[in-house]
């Protein structure tokens, strides 16, 4: 009989949320780029969205993309409506493609971030807070992609691993979404297991 | 095998479960908040949500900016490394630049420090006066004068008093059109009507040969005591009431004498003389008083009826013919003085 751990998986989601979040406000400010900086609202938002997605996805990335928001000095919603859009895009298939496709989710996680990140700059630049596209790109948008990629690295690293330990957070809110390609797990009706086969 | 439809877990159900109707609700939520911040900016619900968003997450930034400060130090050492010689030429020009440039503000700092202790006096003694800067010293053997950079021109005159922001400097003894000499009272041909401000004991304070300063005629059954502060006693209507001169350095009493031997530490130094106010008018209430001047007298009988040497009184009171030179340079025999009342030789006034 499986035991389900929820309370466990939900631990784990918040502590990752406080994580990025002490990191976006503590350490993403002195660590930079040109003026470009690590987006840590963004690495939640994708790790949740590439390991539960689905409605839950959308909504921590929406909920992280507000705080982000709140934070900064940009208009409030931008960063909300970004990382909702990349959360719902990435998440849209409500499974753990961090754990069954890493090299996918990795690509995957690669371009949202490259998007959000130049659309970010590129809004900022048509309501008129910077002055050059150049000036946008290369000091503020691709930096900040660099940054963000390279501090995403070992939250994907470490969500990415086995499931032996639970190191994920796909159960987190009671979203029961059978693996793949699991032999051990057997659903309810016995279905997967003749599927998996 | 059932059919695909109905196959749970890994197919959806509904179309909820990708997320795709609250995606459009909040993408419609974040589209609000955007156009609301752009036009409100600071201001309103969001501007105010900010702000207690920011409040709540100071603590964490300030331990933030804690933990981060030893690797920005890092970060510019090795900055610092790889700064090649023209960065270094032009930062050590920079701060030879710098340094001359501090180097003047604290002059400048200074000057605006020593004026505005002039202003202060102006302020706390109501001095109708004018501000000058002393522009040379004399220190020979014969004299101990400054020159100032006001003359005839600035309205200045003979035996016009003058002081810094510590005390009283000295006396206006010659004028030219642009300058004036102001004979120190430290001077030995310099004389001051003083007064000890706590007893009240009033007497002359006289400078001397080799630039020390003394008060006489301070009978011995008068209080002095080391630390006293001397001021002007206004009396002769030279110089205003209650200027500071010094404080009591040393008291002595010898057998018989009816005098104290007093020496006085004045408080202006010449090292420190640069901007000076000349007081050109007095007003009423900075002239000894009738009290003042009965008190003067009454002390100038007692000590004439005890003194057993003759000495020559000036017994008008109030007149001032006498008052506004004492800084005469022609007197060699006796004390030159700004006090209208008394005048005595100076080798009767100290009896030894």
């Amino acid at each position: 009989m499986q035991i389900k751990d929820t309370n466990r998986y939900r631990h784990d989601g918040m502590i990752l949320g406080i994580i990025c979040l002490v990191l976006q406000l503590a350490v993403a400010p002195y660590i930079a780029i040109a003026n470009g900086h690590a987006n840590f609202a963004f690495i939640f938002a994708t790790i949740f969205a590439l390991t539960v997605g689905g409605p839950t996805g959308v909504g921590m990335g929406f909920l992280a993309g507000l705080l982000y928001d709140l934070g900064a000095t940009s208009p409030v919603g931008l960063m909300a409506f970004l990382l909702t859009l990349s959360s719902y895009l990435l998440g849209i298939e409500s499974r753990n493609k961090l754990n069954d496709d890493p090299t996918g989710a990795l690509v995957n996680g690669a371009i949202a971030c490259f998007a959000v990140c130049f659309l970010y700059g590129m809004t900022m630049l048509m309501v008129g807070d910077a002055s050059s596209f150049l000036d946008v790109f290369l000091t503020r948008s691709l930096p900040s992609f660099f940054l963000t990629a390279l501090f995403s690295i070992p939250f994907y690293i470490f969500f990415s691993r086995p499931q032996s330990s639970g190191a994920t957070l796909n159960r987190s809110l009671g979203t029961q979404m059978p693996r793949l390609n699991s032999t051990r797990r057997r659903s309810r009706s016995g279905r997967l297991s003749t599927k998996g086969r | 095998m059932p059919a695909n439809g109905a196959q749970r877990g890994f197919q959806r159900t509904d179309q909820n479960s990708s997320g795709g109707r609250l995606a459009i609700v909040l993408l419609a939520t974040s589209v609000i908040l955007f156009t609301v911040s752009c036009r409100m900016g600071d201001e309103g619900v969001l501007g105010g949500l900010r702000s207690a968003y920011q409040t709540v997450t100071m603590p964490i930034s300030f331990v933030g900016s804690v933990a981060v400060q030893p690797f920005q130090g890092l970060g510019n050492i090795f900055a610092n490394l790889t700064a090649d010689q023209e960065t270094l030429s032009q930062l050590e020009e920079e701060n030879k630049e710098l340094t001359a440039k501090n180097a003047e503000l604290e002059e400048a700092q200074q000057t605006a420090t020593r004026l505005q202790a002039l202003l202060d006096l102006q302020d706390t003694y109501n001095l109708q006066s004018t501000a000058a800067r002393i522009i040379d010293a004399s220190y020979d053997l014969w004299s101990a004068t400054v020159t100032i950079d006001k003359g005839s021109t600035s309205g200045l005159a003979v035996g016009m008093p003058v002081t810094d922001a510590y005390g009283v400097v000295g006396q206006i003894c010659e004028v030219s059109a642009t300058t004036s000499t102001v004979r120190l009272i430290t001077d030995e041909n310099s004389g001051v009507s003083a007064m000890v401000q706590s007893s009240r004991a009033q007497g002359m304070l006289n400078g001397s040969a080799d630039g020390t300063l003394s008060l006489n005629m301070i009978r011995t059954d008068q209080t002095v005591n080391v630390g006293d502060i001397v001021v002007t006693s206004g009396l002769g209507g030279v110089y205003p009431k209650g200027l500071p001169l010094g404080t009591v350095s040393a008291v002595e009493k010898y057998d018989g004498a009816l005098y104290y031997t007093i020496d006085v530490q004045p408080f202006t130094s010449t090292e420190s003389y640069e901007e000076v106010l000349v007081i050109t008018s007095l007003t009423e209430d900075q002239e000894a008083t009738a009290e003042d001047i009965a008190a003067a007298d009454s002390q100038e009988v007692a000590s004439n009826s005890a003194s057993s040497s003759s000495t020559t009184t000036d017994s008008s009171s109030d007149s001032s013919s006498s008052d506004g030179s004492d800084s005469s340079s022609s007197s060699t025999d006796s004390t030159s003085q700004d006090s209208g009342s008394t005048s005595t030789s100076s080798s009767s006034s100290n009896s030894q």
